[in-house]
């Protein structure tokens, strides 16, 4: 069975010759590789080679044609500040709380900013790898990019103002988000990882992800679905018990859960919805190989019974984790 | 827990907990108006306010928006009630807080800062990409009774480990320090060198309301 198999296999609640592993590895594979996270982020052919090093190293399941969750913004105006090892933040938003974003256009990936080199990166991934592994891009969601556009203070302050405006704005990244996850999928990518940390029950209350962020994340899944996704995936972390069980409403086919839901519950919410978490962290970064072992191994038993699992970890795991850990965590996967 | 309310207060308790800063402003101008001291507006109803809120956010429930408009009419009142910022003998304990070097994600530290200032204490805001050095200055020179560290990613870590070591060097060992931010609550008051992990804003205010009891 290959990677891309055992995944398929998951999502299908069909049986696998093991968990598969699924670590956000991001950053991480350019800082294995000694490669500047600055480098890293703007290169689609050295991010490409970076994930399939990373890849070839620990073994896992995935590859990701991601970069960060500035590129959206960045492509639709707004300044960014890079850094030589951290991921870059904004400088300047493109948008105001009075500006009209129907003056703003849904960017091109074809040309817009560092999208054609996330496009390339994902081409790449997908040549090299055909399928035996899954490439996954990624993308924004709506409440992310919204945040982005504005800044988080000045989107949250407006989605309470103006809530005509700030829906216009979310609509907006709705567009953007389609037009750029379809991009992807006609690049190479198997399907785009939907990352939305600013929709967590965190950030907004549950009532504000039914009644706003819902119909637009069903809007960008069933678009996804259609352009041949080969499957949907949500990723919002932290405590996101309040919003999970909508999850299926949006299409949604793999739920990424955090540490801050308990793996029973995360089951007991969607039964019949693949799930992916929820290591934390900070383990792969301040915890020994045993004990990142041990959680793994907790989790792998937890789900032997159900199926419908990716191991992972909850949210990223930091470029400056230790090699030796998230080895560790494969092990501990294959049942070394 | 909850707190009683002055009568007198309802309105304003009633319209922060809303977190319609303009009524909450307009209630505040009324209640001084009709002769009523800064002190009062404070203490029986920003506090109240706060605790009320405390109250409702457990972890499950805490988020973001809610906390910002509540902050935002927050300020709006003690900015009219302050106009010149709250004078240090008014403040009932003052607080260094800062997202320290290499960390440029600054909104914990200031739903922190919200939170505390509705409690009615002083807070000394150093920002983002703070370096230790200007830390311990700050709580050197404003009296601190705590410092308090937020950080969102995980390379802000070792900055923070050293903030105990640079105080204990200026004699300000009796300083406590607490940690807070999506990436350093992960973490352990031990691993990271500090007094106190704090899992939510509310839950570090409380802790620094029992420091300033005494009681921790």
């Amino acid at each position: 069975m290959n990677s891309l198999e055992r995944i398929k296999a998951a999502i299908s609640f069909a049986p696998a010759d093991r968990t598969p592993a699924v670590p956000q590895l991001f950053g991480h594979a350019a800082a294995l590789a000694g490669v500047a996270l600055k480098d890293y982020l703007r290169d689609g052919g050295l991010l490409a080679r970076c994930q399939i090093e990373a890849r070839e190293r620990y073994g896992h399941d995935i590859v990701f044609a991601f970069m960060d969750l500035c590129v959206e913004t960045e492509a639709a105006g707004s300044i960014l500040q890079y850094r030589e090892n951290q991921y870059p933040d904004v400088a300047s938003y493109v948008l105001a709380p009075d500006s009209d974003v129907s003056a703003l256009a849904v960017p091109d990936p074809a040309t817009a900013g560092r999208m054609p080199e996330l496009l390339r990166a994902a081409g790449i991934l997908r040549s090299e790898l055909g399928d035996t592994v899954l490439v996954a891009g990624c993308v924004a969601g709506p409440m992310t990019l919204a945040t982005q556009l504005l800044g988080i203070e000045a989107a949250l302050y407006l989605a309470a103002d103006d809530p005509a405006r700030f829906e216009r704005i979310l609509d907006f990244s709705a567009a953007v988000a389609i037009r750029y996850g379809i991009a992807q999928i006609e690049a190479g990518a198997h399907l785009p990882i939907v990352f939305d940390p600013a929709a967590s029950p965190a950030v907004v209350p549950p009532q504000f992800f039914r009644e706003l962020l819902l119909p637009r994340l069903q809007r960008v899944f069933s678009a996804f679905r259609q352009a041949g996704a080969l499957a949907n995936w949500l990723n919002i972390a932290g405590p996101t018990g309040t919003i999970l069980p909508y999850y299926p409403e949006a299409g949604v086919d793999i739920a990424n859960f955090d540490y801050y839901v308990e793996p029973q519950r995360a089951r007991e919410l969607l039964p019949d919805t693949c799930l992916d978490g929820n290591m934390k962290s900070l383990i792969f970064v301040e915890a020994s190989p045993d004990e990142v072992a041990a959680a793994a191994s907790r989790l792998v038993s937890e789900f032997a019974g159900r199926g419908g699992f990716l191991l992972s970890s909850g949210c990223e795991i930091p470029p400056e984790a230790k090699p030796e850990n998230i080895a560790a965590m494969l092990a501990a996967c294959r049942g070394a | 827990m909850i707190a009683m309310t002055n009568p007198e207060m309802n309105k304003l308790v009633e319209v922060l907990l809303e977190g319609d800063h303009a009524a909450a402003l307009a209630e505040a101008r009324r209640l001084r108006a009709m002769g009523i001291e800064p002190e009062r507006i404070v203490t029986e109803g920003l506090e109240a306010a706060m605790q009320r809120l405390d109250d409702k956010c457990t972890v499950e429930s805490f988020n973001l928006l809610e906390i910002m408009l509540v902050g935002r009419a927050v300020s709006a009142v003690v900015n009219e009630l302050y106009p010149e910022g709250v004078p240090p003998e008014r403040g009932r304990d003052t607080f260094v807080i800062a997202t320290l070097e290499g960390d440029v994600h600054d909104l914990g530290k200031n739903i922190a800062k919200m939170v505390l200032i509705g409690k009615g204490y002083r807070v000394v805001d150093l920002g983002k990409d703070c370096p230790v050095e200007t830390l311990v200055n700050a709580a050197e020179r404003e009296h601190a009774h705590a410092v308090l560290v937020s950080g969102l990613i995980t390379p802000v870590i070792p900055q923070v480990r050293k903030v105990r070591p640079a105080l204990a060097e200026r004699g300000l060992g009796g300083i406590r320090v607490v940690a807070g931010g999506a990436a350093l609550k992960q973490s352990s008051a031990e691993a990271l060198n500090v007094d106190y992990v704090a899992e939510t804003a509310f839950d570090g205010a409380l802790y620094l309301d029992q420091l300033v009891r005494g009681a921790a």
